[in-house]
């Protein structure tokens, strides 16, 4: 129940479309609003700072905002993060931090106390409950103006609405690996108890967190991104299109029945893709664009031109 | 011609401008269509539409008569069920194009995404282009022409109609087979190309159904006239002659058994629940009637005109094709006595019953047998069926001796064959699907009627909420009691869980999402009389569904053998024979006295327990008889009552119920 959205910049320049990276996707997903109309998220990949990483967490507001960002500061002193910048929007707390260590040892141990998000040399999650035009504001997305994100709407069925059922999805442990996902995994839990069984955690029931660890995982393991994709074909039951980003490149992989839709428009200087032709429109008003839709049980990888 | 910009204008009322447009003859132009969806559903004026650029979801959809223009790309669902008329798409289709085609022309210059012509029956899909994954997918007719190349699977399940491809055939589907095509085939191809400007030099192969899945291959012997009446089988749970005459029969036919009804094993029920207040005395008052309130709206949640019901009972869904013409006009002339809604079920509007009925409700199916925009315009509500009690999961079935050639004009598929329906839609894969599906039958009906969902118990607690999230009005919900034309004896008794379960599950759901009371339920699945009613609306139905009930009422002798044809009532049947001893009006108004019968029952037990209205009905009126059904709808657990109601009954020398 749900909208995908990813966008690849393939050059510096943009004159084709005249909006930033973070305006591009917010647009998209309120073409294809009727598939989600609950909550929002988006993964941003901002520039990488030597020996920064970039940390998402997602607090509280109001009242419980400050215990919140407390606990976070006394977890990342315990575990000898330095903090060189933060910044507090909406229930998202975000913060940069000096660390040389093991980054996924790191990120357990941090996940353990709080609600981390996102970690990454680029990338930055940020993900709400509402809607996308009144949450692009509150998190100042139309100001990012990079070369790459993923972003997308969810319909929320079970009990109650919160910001951590929303996606994008972090692999928990593994830097800078994000996915969005539309459909329902079937055979969730034997995925979830192989992984966790070679150590993997996991900080929610959601299928996308999942599909996100399990391709960090295979990449852990040696395998590139593309054949992380091309095996997940074969391991995931269920129906999905979705979407992975990582430092340097979206992927996307459709399921054998192709039961998910998932349009995309290419052109010299990017490449676009949505869950519906009409979110891929609201890049290109009044234009007939030149769309493909993926055949079933295909994947696909785009990186920025070098 | 008369422009429409729909970067101005909302869809909805575009739409409504270009069907009034229509009705005065006038050519319609669309500019800055951008991708947008619904685009001209529901038209049934025989005019042209230009859409200058890409169209989104089901353009074209539900519509008959009119010639649409795309200059671009469509994305799922192009002409949806399109009865008669035109579509020529510029660009690129994307998956299901064409579905459930019931006559005209669908033209895709450019290629067709997967599932193309899934479920459709008649007219002819063309592509100058390439098909895609499962080209074909359980089409029942009609003409599917692909210049380029076929992609995988094609004609996957297909059980009526032709496949021509002019490029390579990647693979064939089940049960499909390439065959010789005849000259006349082969020239009328030619002359619908040449129609359209499309230019073709080269050879068709012709893929066909190959027929082998059509039929059950063995008949099921009849062991005896009259099989096992519901509930018997012996006192031993095992190896009882209902269990050795079952393990016989297989060892002949070496497949599932197929038979009406539904669960037939005890489960925990209405008569394991009692009343808490002694209501014996029920039923003195002769004008008690007129002294309850039993009116009940139901289905104006979004704002369509609601169903008015003088009681709250819905005739539940049964299909013409399951029952016999006479049987369905029965019902709707019943329903109209006693001023209740009654359900066309699978299969198609059938023209007498809908002429009877003063309130019906057209259901959908997955196989689209029998849908079309002009019985979504002549109906009072419009249902998707998701599953039914008695199978959840599975579709309709209806054996090949019910399948005549009347019903199957009806449905617009090929006779004679033992018809399984699909499980799934073809364009409802998860919830975004269906919001997507219910606003499409909304735009073809102009918003006007209440939309409602069909669904077998099953995982209710997740089902219901994805149901009121997506927009529907209410939910008739069917538990495993509910019965059936035609299933599998297996799923008959062992999937699904019982009825009063199925209303407890889904009053949770929906208080698990903090919208209680926000869509009202219509329990339905082994309704047997008042009583059962007023406990159904005592555990928090709004309203229940009768399917079993009225067929008795109406003859039905219980023999479960309807799925083989030979009703010895006439109403489950096909057959001239049979169905001649049916008469009409007679059993119309039987049902229509057991309709009233159970009127009465309502307004005693209500007023007895103290109330003037049904809606004051509570959990607070009941208690539980057994262990299982006090765990399963949480009541208080009170054997001692079946002592007090069997004392209490022997003391008026009645039987115990």
């Amino acid at each position: 129940m749900c909208a995908i959205a990813g966008i690849l910049f393939k050059r510096s320049e943009k004159s084709n479309i005249k909006m930033t990276t973070g305006r591009a996707l917010t647009e998209m997903l309120d073409g294809t609003l009727h598939r989600g109309p609950d909550s929002a998220g988006w993964a941003l990949y901002k520039d990488a700072e030597e020996d920064r990483i970039r940390l998402r967490f997602l607090i509280g507001e109001n009242g419980e905002a400050r215990n919140d960002i407390e606990k976070i500061k006394a977890e990342l002193q315990r575990l000898r993060g330095e903090i060189v910048e933060e910044e507090t929007l909406g229930c998202s707390y975000g913060v940069k931090v000096l660390y040389r260590g093991d980054v996924q040892q790191f990120s357990h141990e941090l996940g353990k106390n709080t609600q981390l998000v996102s970690l990454g040399s680029r990338l930055e999650i940020i993900k709400d409950v509402g809607q996308p035009y009144d949450l692009a504001p509150k998190y100042r997305i139309h100001e990012f103006d990079g070369d790459h994100g993923l972003a997308h709407v969810r319909l929320a069925t079970e009990s109650g609405v919160h910001p951590d059922t929303s996606h994008p999805f972090w692999a928990c442990g593994f830097a800078d690996v994000a996915t969005v996902h539309n459909g329902q995994l079937t055979n969730y839990w034997i995925m979830r108890r192989r992984l966790e069984r070679k150590g993997m955690a996991f900080q929610t029931e959601n299928d996308t967190e999942l599909i996100a660890v399990y391709l960090a995982y295979q990449m852990s393991q040696g395998a590139t991104l593309e054949d992380a994709l091309k095996t997940s074909l074969d391991e995931l039951d269920g129906t999905f299109s979705y979407l992975v980003a990582t430092r340097d490149s979206i992927g996307y992989a459709k399921d054998k029945l192709a039961a998910k839709p998932m349009v995309k428009y290419e052109d010299d200087e990017l490449i676009a893709i949505s869950s519906e032709e009409v979110g891929l429109n609201r890049l290109f008003p009044g234009r007939a664009l030149d769309t493909t839709e993926p055949p079933p049980f295909t994947y696909g990888l785009w990186s920025r031109e070098a | 011609m008369v422009t429409i910009d729909l970067s101005t204008m909302p869809i909805r009322r575009a739409n409504e401008v270009i069907r009034g447009y229509g009705s005065t003859h006038q050519n319609v132009e669309i500019l800055n269509p951008d991708a947008r969806h619904y685009i001209g559903v529901g038209l049934i004026n025989p005019i042209t539409v230009w859409v200058r650029g890409s169209a989104g979801y089901y353009c074209g959809g539900l519509t008959d008569g009119p010639n649409f223009v795309v200059e671009k790309n469509v994305s799922w669902g192009v002409g949806d069920n399109m009865f008669r008329g035109s579509i020529v798409v510029g660009g690129n289709a994307g998956a299901i194009a064409g579905e459930g085609l019931r006559g005209g022309e669908i033209v895709v210059k450019g290629n067709l995404g997967s599932r193309a012509g899934q479920v459709m029956k008649k007219g002819t899909l063309c592509c100058a282009g390439n098909a895609n994954f499962m080209a074909g997918y359980m089409m029942y007719g009609g003409r599917l022409i692909i210049l380029g190349n076929s992609g995988p699977r094609v004609g996957e399940d297909m059980m009526g109609g032709e496949i021509y491809v002019g490029g390579d055939v990647e693979s064939l589907g089940n049960d499909a087979m390439v065959a010789d095509p005849a000259s006349t085939e082969i020239d009328s191809v030619m002359e619908f190309l040449d129609s359209y400007g499309i230019p073709f030099k080269g050879a068709f192969k012709k893929i066909v159904c190959a027929g082998k899945q059509l039929r059950y291959s063995t008949p099921e012997p009849r062991i005896r006239n009259k099989p096992f009446f519901t509930f018997s089988g012996g006192e031993a749970d095992y190896w009882n002659p209902k269990v050795q005459e079952d393990i016989q029969v297989k060892s002949i036919i070496g497949r599932y058994r197929i038979r009406g009804y539904g669960a037939s094993r005890h489960v925990p029920h209405f008569s394991d629940l009692a009343f808490k207040k002694d209501v014996t005395r029920a039923g003195g008052d002769p004008g008690v009637v007129s002294k309850v309130n039993l009116r009940t709206f139901i289905g104006d949640k979004h704002g369509g005109r609601a169903l008015d019901l003088s009681m709250p009972v819905m005739v539940a869904p049964m299909s013409f094709g399951a029952l016999s013409p006479p049987m369905k006009t029965a019902l709707g002339i019943a329903s109209r006595l006693s001023g209740i809604s009654e359900n066309s079920g699978e299969g198609g509007m059938l023209s007498a019953e809908r002429a009877e009925a003063r309130q019906m409700i057209a259901q959908c199916l997955a196989g689209r047998l029998g849908w079309n925009v002009h019985d979504m315009k002549r109906a009072d509500g419009l249902e998707i069926y998701i599953s039914q009690g008695a199978k959840p999961g599975l579709g309709g079935q209806l054996m090949a001796e019910k399948l005549t050639k009347e019903i199957a004009e009806v449905r617009g598929i090929p006779a004679g064959m033992d018809l399984r329906s699909p499980s799934r839609h073809p364009d409802i894969l998860g919830g975004d699907d269906l919001i997507m599906k219910v606003q499409e039958f909304r735009e073809a009906v102009g918003w006007r009627l209440p939309i409602s969902i069909k669904l077998g118990a099953g995982r209710i607690r997740d089902d219901i909420k994805i149901a009121l999230k997506d927009g529907l009005d209410f939910v008739e919900l069917d538990g495993m009691q509910g019965g059936t034309g035609a299933a599998g004896s297996e799923v008959l008794e062992y999937v699904g869980i019982p009825t009063i379960s199925a209303i407890i599950e889904a009053l949770d759901g929906l208080d698990e999402i903090g919208a209680k009371g926000q869509l009202p339920v219509v329990l339905m699945g082994g309704v047997k009389n008042g009583v059962d009613a007023v406990k159904a609306l005592c555990l928090g139905a709004t309203a229940v569904g009768l399917g079993t009930s009225m067929l008795i009422a109406g003859g039905c002798i219980a023999c479960m053998q309807c799925s083989v044809g030979s009703c010895p009532v006439g109403l489950a049947t096909q057959d001239p024979d049979h169905v001649r001893r049916l008469d009409t009006e007679k059993r119309a108004l039987m049902i229509h006295r057991y309709l009233e019968a159970i009127r009465w029952q309502i307004a005693s037990l209500t007023s007895e327990l103290g109330y003037t209205d049904v809606r004051q009905l509570s959990r607070d009126d009941l208690v539980a008889l057994t262990p299982e059904a006090a765990a399963l709808t949480r009541l208080p657990y009170r054997p001692e009552y079946r002592e007090e109601i069997r004392n209490a009954l022997n003391e008026q020398g009645a039987m115990e119920p």
